[in-house]
């Protein structure tokens, strides 16, 4: 069956969106990342103009990332300090990252700049994670020179001020890691047009310590704020949400979040992990044959920012 | 909500069967586009328009459907360092449709001379000529891009170049009619788009004939995306509240039913 939407101007066969959403949402619930990356090009790949597939993908993570913070929240796993603070480094971040685009685009080739960074950054933290996980799965003695690396970065950390106990996460750290953190992801993500989930979650677990469970529940629920406001400016100043494509997507991912938290409750955190490090090595790569093969279009919408 | 959708829908089948005929630009010439009236409402899924009517024995015709004339901003994709694919920059088309469809009986440039064709705007190389893209270097990549640009709308089912899809009979009484029954995209946007009919002989335009075709949203579509632009503030929150709302109420279902493990 098919159904019109009205801001999109295009018909879609009902069943795409709803078992986009639900495989979109299990990837959610399952590892804390909101699932732009896969949801956008899929969309546009059924004939939704490009802007109108971003904004109104951002809608849709407002409904899963309530309904997998909601599952994680349950059973205790949401670091609600941790998250604020990360939000409010990630809102600084974002406003940062706006600017950066207007300075970055003045100068020319910077996109291709930024795109071959974030590209090596993805496949870094991705081959890093599966390395290190899959060595501390077989042998726990091994990764002793890697505990040794971080001793040296969790010094420093443990020498900056204001340092506050996280209770949920069970870490002490300053005030300022998850801040500057969180502004980091948060110009990247609004220069790259993505959520920045893929950074944030290996950044919680090295850098922060935190433990893998409540990193995904932590993580979703930075993801639901960082989407309410992205939804609200897209409609607001850009008129591209498509609230009936929306409707469609959350009636499968809000379901999806919730079985992939079920899910993601019975993997060990290692293997959550490596999951997790391998779908950002496809992530990876997928983005590395966007940029090679030759587009069947090189004509597309303009518009966004 | 029900009611309403099959009220809608009621709107949309009566108006297959309604058909309305235009002026007409000539005495021998006639056109009549049927169903010529879409309504969108949300099972719309395209729709097909029929243009009939009576020519001179011995001419051809050509129908020209577009919607006016604007201009298109669009990205466009190049190589950066000699390997990497991205957006290199915009375009700005003038002059030309959102919506181009060209049908004709025979091949444009079988029936209709070059200078002809580029007066009325009939065909890909002719509304090139007609169009302005800016920043281009020179006529090579105004070409290039302009291809682009066609298999861009094409891609998206609103331009179609086709011969042969025209039929026309012999009648009894020695008039020629003609008739085309052609599928209406979903792509196509609401608007009003004009149906121009040439007759044509000896390569030349020798009659013209016009008639439109009206689509329109209706009903929840059409308040939807008329709220969406004039009242983007509360439907963001609308938005926004249904999306958190659709979150928790899942969860909800999902901690009395299931969650035991």
């Amino acid at each position: 069956m098919h159904l019109y939407l009205p801001v999109a101007l295009t018909s879609i066969n009902i069943l795409i969106p709803v078992g986009l959403g639900l495989a979109v949402g299990l990837l959610s619930g399952l590892f804390g990342v909101g699932g732009g990356f896969l949801m956008t090009p899929l969309l546009i790949m059924c004939g939704i103009p490009s802007t109108i597939a971003a904004a109104t993908d951002s809608n849709q993570i407002v409904a899963a990332s309530t309904s997998g913070t909601y599952a994680h929240w349950r059973v205790g796993n949401v670091d609600f300090k941790m998250g604020l603070y990360l939000l409010g480094g990630g809102f600084v971040g974002g406003l940062l990252g706006v600017e950066g685009i207007k300075m970055l685009s003045a100068m020319g080739n910077a996109g291709f700049v930024i795109k071959i960074t974030y590209v090596l950054m993805l496949g870094i933290v991705g081959t890093y994670m599966l390395i290190e996980s899959i060595q501390s799965m077989r042998n726990r003695k091994t990764d002793e020179t890697a505990m040794n690396k971080e001793t040296r970065i969790s010094t420093f950390l443990k020498s900056l001020p204001f340092q506050t106990r996280f209770e949920k996460s069970g870490v002490t750290h300053s005030v300022l890691v998850p801040l500057v953190l969180g502004c980091l992801v948060g110009i990247l993500a609004a220069i790259m047009g993505v959520g920045g989930g893929f950074l944030m979650v290996p950044i919680m677990f090295y850098i922060l310590r935190m433990p893998m469970h409540v990193i995904v529940g932590t993580s979703l629920f930075q993801i639901l704020f960082t989407c309410i406001e992205v939804t609200f400016l897209q409609s607001y100043t850009n008129h591209t949400v498509d609230f009936t494509l929306a409707v469609l997507l959350l009636l499968g991912s809000t379901i999806g979040a919730q079985v992939g938290a079920v899910f993601g409750r019975k993997l060990k955190g290692e293997q959550l992990k490596i999951l997790l490090a391998l779908i950002v090595l496809v992530v990876t790569v997928k983005i590395i044959f966007e940029l090679t093969l030759t587009p069947s279009l090189l004509i597309s919408q303009a518009g966004g920012h | 909500m029900k009611k309403l959708k099959s009220a809608a829908f009621f709107v949309f089948a009566c108006s297959l069967v309604y058909a309305l005929s235009t002026g007409t630009a000539s005495a021998k010439l006639t056109s009549i586009a049927n169903h010529d009236h879409i309504t969108i409402d949300f099972f719309y899924h395209g729709s097909s328009v029929s243009v009939r009517g009576e020519a001179d024995p011995g001419t051809d015709v050509i129908i020209k459907i577009t919607d006016p004339e604007g201009h298109h901003v669009v990205n466009k994709k190049g190589k950066i360092g000699g390997m990497l694919w991205m957006n290199v920059g915009t375009l700005k088309f003038e002059k030309v449709p959102n919506f181009y469809a060209v049908y004709s009986t025979r091949k444009l440039e079988d029936i209709l001379s070059q200078e002809e064709r580029e007066k009325y705007v009939i065909g890909y190389p002719e509304l090139e000529k007609h169009a302005e893209i800016t920043p281009i270097a020179n006529e090579e990549e105004k070409a290039t891009w302009f291809n682009e640009f066609v298999k861009f709308k094409e891609d998206s089912h609103v331009y179609a170049l086709s011969s042969g899809a025209i039929s026309t009979t012999m009648q009894p009484d020695g008039r020629q009619t003609y008739y085309i029954l052609t599928d209406w995209p979903y792509q196509a946007a609401p608007g009003k788009y004009q149906v121009a009919v040439y007759a044509v002989k000896n390569k030349k335009v020798v009659e013209q004939a016009e008639s439109t075709v009206f689509v329109e949203q209706v009903g929840v579509v059409k308040a939807l995306s008329s709220m969406a632009k004039n009242n983007a503030a509360l439907y963001g929150f609308l938005s926004i509240g249904i999306a958190l709302s659709a979150g928790f109420g899942v969860g909800l279902v999902f901690r009395k039913s299931g969650g035991s493990h």
